[in-house]
């Protein structure tokens, strides 16, 4: 138990430079592609009220926050999804703005896996929430969005499987079976096992026009394909109008020219009970947990307020698209930022050079430990630093540059050494 | 971008040369050898990995491994988000609860309040139990729970059985079926999505070769 005092709560971790500069790449990039579209980034607190972050998202993810209790006797939860948030600002705070409203975040999120499998409990979204508009158009954007942001960090063979909510749920429905059949039932699907499918389908008595239905449905992968299944099928809730949006939505995507990177999966599901529509996932080939993932949901704005607000968004995970980026060889920083050390026995001639070097738009650093030149050179080799330059007794004599790769030394003024540093970068 | 499709095999027990038979049946043999990790097999789009059953479901959600046989009763303790594709028809077994041929529980409800079990099923073990209000202390073991009752380490355990052999040797009788397993091929979830085609081959060809007994 000595070690105690050095360790971070079990699920939490350290961000070391190294990794915080890959992360911040991967924020970088995101945040680019979501202003690239218009999106404005929003910010909420860590910790909300309990009621707040439970609204709609269903007990699986209730069951999974971290609550504790206020001074005040309220129960209060670190957010484990950023969704219920948005959903609670645009009811209290955004209401006067002009739909459709674009939001989106780069947030730490929290949860507390019951699961024997130790998760990280406390990760990385970043996502976008489109509020207000329930047209293809809106979800043809928010899945192009997701495609391009994707591309945009430079992964290869995005793909995103959409299924949708209340067609499953309708065609479930229509079944007319008890709880605990259907739940085989969407085991089943889930399982992509087809023989048992169909046995089950067999034992349970379903007509033969709802068998093919379940069948067609399950074995479609192309959102065009859907238009055929149609005309059979309209005696089943509203599955028709479900199976036209989705015909909708990926016209909306040919436009975009995103149709090739989309795919339907009926058996696909989420976590989070909210969505109403369409729900996605995103995923690459080289890695096998999907990227993250989002949905329709035009009820929960409601649950906050008096007002139906449709919406749709998605969120990734940063960890996530770090593995993948990983796993795909991919470069994770930008070209890697000259530093220089700057040392002198002169202290005001050290500060004069490093700020005029920092002007330039490089990285300075000052020496502040008073060592010995041969010091300092084995320091900057350790510490991933390019040049050091000892200052004379004016800025106007040349300098000693040491070049720590080339491990050589030459003369040079202050200004010379910034022309050819400025010079090696172009 | 294409890479091979990873089959992960039970490296032993009763699973293990079942498995390997079934993918022979289906034109894949599987050339294991010592000392290696991956092991290559006669159809070069696929390569194999040898993991203890109870590992192969994390293999194949986290995609360490594509496909993947084991049994049902493993995908279901581990939670294992994955697609169940076909059922082997081999390797049929039952989850049972058992006690002590000489014991005075004979059902779920004979059961005391204070009650041990010893289980290599701790999740479904919990679940069942609950299901029935049972406050049972679950200990995991590893391999043996049949010599917990002998041993004074739990009256009742949940464990797997195929004859029931084992249980009556260690004078033990079954008083419920938790439910009933068979050998699976599971698939990662992404994986499925991109070698549909090459998996959907395999199907087919597990389905003709002979080993569904269905």
């Amino acid at each position: 138990m000595t070690f105690i005092k050095l360790q971070t709560p079990r699920g939490t971790k350290d961000y070391l430079p190294p990794e915080v500069e890959q992360r911040r790449y991967v924020e970088q990039k995101l945040t680019e592609a979501f202003e690239s579209w218009g999106y404005q980034e929003i910010r909420s607190p860590a910790i909300e009220l309990v009621e707040v972050l439970s609204t709609g998202v269903g007990s699986e993810l209730i069951d999974s926050m971290f609550k504790f209790q206020d001074f005040d006797g309220k129960i209060v939860a670190l957010r484990a999804e950023m969704t219920a948030p948005v959903a609670r600002i645009v009811t209290a705070k955004m209401l006067e703005a002009p739909m459709p409203i674009r939001l989106f975040y780069i947030s730490n999120v929290f949860r507390y896996s019951q699961s024997y499998l130790e998760r990280e409990r406390e990760f990385w979204q970043a996502g976008v929430e489109l509020i207000g508009c329930n047209t293809p158009e809106a979800d043809g954007e928010v899945l192009s969005l997701l495609v391009s942001s994707l591309m945009k960090l430079g992964l290869e063979g995005v793909r995103i499987d959409i299924g949708h909510a209340g067609l499953l749920k309708d065609l479930l429905r229509a079944t007319g079976l008890e709880k605990e059949k259907k739940d085989v039932l969407q085991n089943l699907l889930g399982y992509r096992d087809e023989d048992r499918l169909e046995e089950f389908m067999d034992q349970n008595n379903f007509s033969p026009d709802l068998k093919e239905v379940f069948l067609r449905l399950s074995r479609c992968r192309r959102l065009e394909e859907l238009s055929s299944a149609l005309l059979k099928m309209s005696e089943y809730g509203r599955t028709d109008d479900y199976l036209r949006a989705l015909v909708e939505v990926n016209d909306a995507l040919a436009d975009y020219g995103a149709e090739n990177f989309v795919f339907f999966d009926f058996s696909l599901v989420r976590k989070i009970e909210y969505y109403t529509g369409i729900v996605f996932e995103a995923s690459v080939p080289n890695l096998g947990l999907p990227l993250g993932g989002g949905g329709r949901y035009d009820n929960l704005i409601e649950k906050f307020g008096k007002l139906k607000i449709p919406a749709t968004g998605f969120a990734l995970e940063i960890e996530k698209c770090l593995q993948a980026l990983t796993a795909q060889g991919c470069q994770l920083s930008e070209k890697p930022k000259v530093k220089v050390l700057v040392a002198s026995r002169f202290r005001d001639l050290a500060i004069k050079a490093a700020n005029s070097i920092r002007g330039a738009g490089i990285a300075a650093l000052l020496d502040i430990t008073r060592r010995s030149k041969k010091e300092i050179v084995r320091y900057a080799k350790c510490s991933g630093i390019d040049y050091v330059v000892f200052v004379d007794s004016s800025l106007k004599k040349p300098a000693a540059i040491y070049d720590i790769r080339l491990d050589t030394v030459k003369n040079m003024t202050i200004k010379g050494f910034l022309q050819s540093v400025e010079a090696d970068q172009k | 971008m294409k890479r091979r499709i990873r089959i992960a095999i039970p490296s032993k027990g009763r699973l293990s040369q079942p498995s390997i038979q079934a993918l022979q049946d289906a034109g894949i043999n599987v050339r294991r050898k010592e000392r290696t990790y991956v092991s290559e097999t006669s159809d070069s789009r696929f390569e194999a990995v040898f993991a203890r059953a109870f590992d192969v479901p994390i293999y194949i959600q986290y995609g360490a491994a594509d496909l993947g046989l084991t049994g049902h009763d493993v995908m279901l303790e581990r939670e294992a988000d994955v697609h169940e594709l076909l059922d082997l028809g081999f390797g049929k077994s039952r989850l049972v609860v058992a006690v002590p041929e000489n014991s005075a529980i004979n059902s779920i409800y004979d059961i005391p309040a204070v009650a041990r079990v010893a289980t290599e099923y701790p999740n479904l073990c919990r679940k069942y139990f609950d299901g029935f209000g049972k406050q049972v202390e679950i200990l995991v073991v590893r391999g043996t729970a049949e010599l917990a009752p002998r041993l004074g380490l739990a009256q009742i355990i949940v464990d797997i059985t195929e004859t029931g052999e084992t249980l009556r040797r260690n004078k033990l009788k079954v008083i419920a079926a938790i439910l009933d397993s068979s050998c699976r091929l599971a698939c990662n979830r992404i994986a499925y999505r991109v070698f549909e085609s090459e998996i959907n081959e395999l199907l087919d060809k597990l389905r003709s070769g002979g080993t569904l007994t269905k």
